[in-house]
């Protein structure tokens, strides 16, 4: 896969394709980090898209991010937390969204899938983002404190406070 | 449970599907958008091979130096 400076040098010659896979790239972890902080499906799909859209609106006019992957990140979050302010928060029990799916076949993911998935929504809104940033999206802790405007170590005491409630969760359950 | 049992745990779990009417609706008007931006590079192309073609290689040359390089300013406080 071509790296992100030669994609963005692509869509600044208003290559569509350099676009598709810029897309491709990003476009699953994008998703999830927006669902994950929007806690639903069809705004985080609408951010999603705001933030491509946008990004190609940049590239048409010669202008593009030199750190695309932490641009992606913090567009996706000021607007995720823009529309959170405008919005009435929902009960647990009026989500219904999954942030995690196990692979098929994996009988012990499957059977832990919905429990963790409960917690992690259960988890306060910081720990959730770094813990999502962390395990599915390999960020560094530097990363995620940027995203989150924080301290490496804020960020690096959210993981270890959500991981703790997670395995608690676990343990609960026998495991 | 140890810590890293747990990360090990939750790493095998994949992310959620993105829908195909979203990959649609966003490749389409990102194609859409950035048309005009195509169409401008390709004629910019087609503009310098034309030069080339006619043996102006170094006016080509040239406007590249010219608009590639950065321009340098300094404010100098009396």
């Amino acid at each position: 896969m071509p790296e992100d400076a030669e994609l963005i040098a692509g869509m600044i010659r208003g290559e569509s394709g350099a676009f598709a896979e810029l897309y491709q790239k990003f476009r699953a972890r994008l998703h999830q980090y927006a669902l994950s902080l929007i806690r639903s499906q069809v705004e985080a799909e609408d951010v999603v898209h705001d933030v491509f859209v946008g990004l190609a609106k940049q590239a048409s006019g010669g202008r593009m991010p030199r750190e695309l992957s932490a641009y992606l990140y913090v567009s996706i979050r000021n607007r995720c937390v823009d529309r959170m302010r405008r919005k009435r928060e929902l009960a647990l029990d009026d989500v219904d969204l999954d942030l995690i799916v196990a692979p098929p076949g994996d009988e012990d993911r499957i059977e832990l899938r919905r429990m963790l998935n409960r917690a992690l929504l259960e988890l306060p809104a910081e720990q959730a983002e770094v813990i999502v940033l962390r395990t599915w999206h390999d960020l560094e802790f530097a990363a995620i404190a940027g995203i989150q405007g924080t301290s490496i170590n804020t960020a690096l005491s959210r993981y270890q406070y959500g991981l703790s409630k997670l395995k608690k969760e676990l343990e609960v359950h026998g495991r | 449970m140890e810590d890293d049992r747990i990360e090990r745990l939750l790493k095998g779990y994949r992310l959620p599907e993105v829908s195909r009417d979203l990959d649609h609706r966003i490749l389409s008007e990102g194609a859409a958008i950035m048309a005009p931006a195509h169409a401008r590079a390709t004629m910019e192309e087609v503009g310098w091979s034309l030069l080339h073609g006619l043996g102006f290689g170094y006016v080509a040359w040239l406007l590249d130096l010219v608009t590639t390089t950065d321009a340098e300013y300094r404010v100098e406080f009396i």
